[in-house]
């Protein structure tokens, strides 16, 4: 199974490809984008894999809904009835899953989304969006520029996580 | 004073009076009570020396632990530098303090650069600074070779020769120190639960050898102890929300002083303590299986000889144990954690040594060599966990699934202790 680190090389190695000779491959650079985004989410998910394994006592109800992405089920029969049972599975956006391991971890932390880092999640975001989720009404480039920001981001965001639930520094 | 050459030597008259201007400035045990004083050649190299003893207070300031092989001001310190964080050295300097009295300490008589410290040490440095360290406290007897007019090559020579050494392992130093304090009750422990054979000692060197050594099996024994008094903390729903810190002996010249601490309290019957002899037993069984899964499978693993003694790597050895004294109390666990894991066609032998050494988690750097494979604490807490881990239902088989889930429990607790400082 690759990690983090493999998705971020992916993504260096086919930018590379690109630039050495291969000018004419934007699926190279489209690619590149998928695989930085994907390092993120690689990261983000197994880090909350790790708290899926704790007690259950260590974590409310919601929160644990939130680690499994299910959602919350009050029974009103049969003999577990008055209590709540987490069903069917629900979709957890990936910005939603780094908010909540920020400020799980440091509760103090006052509203990160102004600043710089999280204005480059948002336009991976967005650039991601448009390549996975294609309009013909898009209008949609892609050069080299776009590509470094993108795992630029990818690392800077995984870094910032660590750091903070962690408060331990990751290499690349 | 009487000085006069050995049968064997070529006569230097400029040596003879070098060694005269020697003894004339300094005061040794010989010129006190006025004993001849014999040169001698080294016949290899053809330098010139005499034999003497000088007191801490005479010989103290007058050494220089930076002796040159050029005495120009462009060659530099020769000597390797002194290692005065190591225990060997403290242990030295202690000794010095106590009146320990050193010998074949290797000296030139050399006014040709800092004339004020005219003793240039070439070998036995650490004894030196042991012994200027020691001054005021004790006032001894140390033993000296002195050379006298040596060219750059007779001193290189004497430069190499002296540090020259075999090293000790300190294994070694263990098994030495184990006998001495403790006798021979933790060979014959061994060699009851099957770690050694009849008749056999502990190796000298791990490296070089495929048996438990004194320092893995004092780490065994300190740990099924420390996992037992915490276990007597815990109740059952507590066992999986803490991280354990397995221990490692101390090894070489310090005893340990948590294995010290249990031999106080027990003394020799803790060689016959029933939960202890069943324990180990259980444990050799493990290592047994794996030894065995390696070295008779090598089509599905490869025999490496840490793939066979996987359970005798620190951070294994020690968890296991640790675990093992952990759930003394609870029955059911223990009963699960004694019995050696499943194998399988995908995993040959029990410990599953090859899939440990591909685990990597996202935390770990990209040098990261795999679970159990080091002695440091971080792979000491995950190897507890993964047996704690094996424990928590029937299915007994340490595979991918288990390892992951294991490591993961440490990561979160690590963060969820650390998240709520803030």
């Amino acid at each position: 199974m690759f990690n983090y680190r493999d998705y971020i090389n992916f993504a260096e190695s086919l930018l590379f490809l690109y630039e050495e000779g291969n000018p004419d491959k934007k699926e190279l650079l489209i690619s590149s984008i998928l695989l930085s985004w994907i390092a993120i989410e690689s990261f983000v998910n197994n880090m909350l894999e790790d708290f899926v394994s704790l007690p259950k006592n260590l974590f409310s109800l919601h929160e644990r809904a939130f680690l499994l992405e299910k959602e919350i089920n009050f029974l009103d029969s049969g003999d577990s009835l008055g209590t709540f049972e987490l069903t069917k599975r629900k979709y957890i956006k990936l910005a939603d899953k780094i908010l909540f391991l920020i400020k799980k971890f440091n509760p103090k932390i006052r509203s990160f989304k102004g600043n710089y880092l999280w204005q480059n999640f948002d336009k991976l975001k967005e650039i991601r969006d448009k390549i996975a989720h294609p309009r013909k009404e898009d209008v949609f480039s892609i050069d080299t520029d776009q590509v470094k920001e993108a795992i630029r981001t990818s690392k800077d965001i995984i870094r910032f996580i660590a750091t903070k639930v962690w408060k331990k520094e990751v290499e690349f | 004073m009487e000085i006069k050459f050995d049968r064997k030597v070529k006569e230097d008259t400029n040596i003879k009076g070098r060694v005269s201007e020697f003894l004339d400035k300094l005061v040794t045990l010989e010129k006190e009570i006025n004993i001849p004083v014999i040169i001698f050649q080294d016949g290899k190299s053809g330098s010139y020396y005499i034999k003497c003893s000088i007191s801490t207070s005479v010989v103290s300031d007058i050494l220089d632990l930076e002796a040159k092989l050029e005495p120009n001001q462009e060659s530099f310190k020769a000597n390797r530098d002194l290692l005065l964080d190591h225990n060997t050295y403290i242990k030295m300097a202690k000794d010095a303090q106590n009146g320990r009295e050193f010998n074949d300490i290797i000296v030139e008589y050399n006014l040709e650069y800092k004339p004020g410290k005219p003793l240039k040490v070439w070998g036995g440095q650490h004894r030196s600074k042991a012994i200027q360290e020691s001054q005021g406290k004790a006032n001894r007897y140390h033993g000296f070779k002195v050379f006298f007019g040596l060219t750059k090559k007779e001193r290189t020579e004497i430069a190499l020769i002296s540090n020259t050494n075999i090293a000790v392992s300190n294994d070694t130093f263990d098994r030495i120190q184990e006998e001495t304090f403790y006798g021979d009750g933790l060979r014959k422990w061994c060699q009851n639960i099957g770690f050694l054979n009849k008749n056999e000692n502990f190796p000298s060197q791990r490296s070089k050898s495929e048996k438990i050594t004194v320092k893995l099996a004092r780490s065994f024994i300190v740990n099924f102890y420390l996992g037992k008094e915490k276990g007597k903390t815990l109740r059952a729903t507590e066992l999986d929300g803490n991280i354990y810190e397995p221990y490692i002996s101390e090894t070489g010249i310090t005893l340990d002083s948590k294995y010290q601490e249990i031999w106080e309290k027990m003394g020799s019957s803790i060689w016959r303590k029933k939960d202890l002899v069943e324990t180990g037993k259980t444990f050799y069984k493990l290592h047994n299986a794996q030894y065995k899964g390696v070295k008779e499978n090598p089509r599905k693993i490869r025999n490496r000889k840490a793939f066979r003694n996987k359970a005798l790597i620190e951070s294994v050895i020690t968890s296991w144990s640790y675990v093992a004294g952990l759930l003394q109390d609870y029955k059911a666990r223990l009963k699960r954690h004694y019995l050696v894991p499943k194998t399988s066609g995908k995993i040959p032998a029990p410990l599953n040594a090859e899939e440990m050494s591909r685990f990597h988690h996202d935390q770990d750097p990209p040098t990261y060599r795999g679970l159990g494979a080091r002695s440091s604490l971080k792979d000491r807490q995950r190897m507890a966990q993964v047996f704690l881990a094996k424990t928590i239902d029937d299915n007994n088989v340490l595979d991918r699934k288990l390892l992951n889930k294991a490591v993961s429990q440490v990561i979160g607790i690590q963060a969820l202790k650390k998240g709520y400082t803030e």
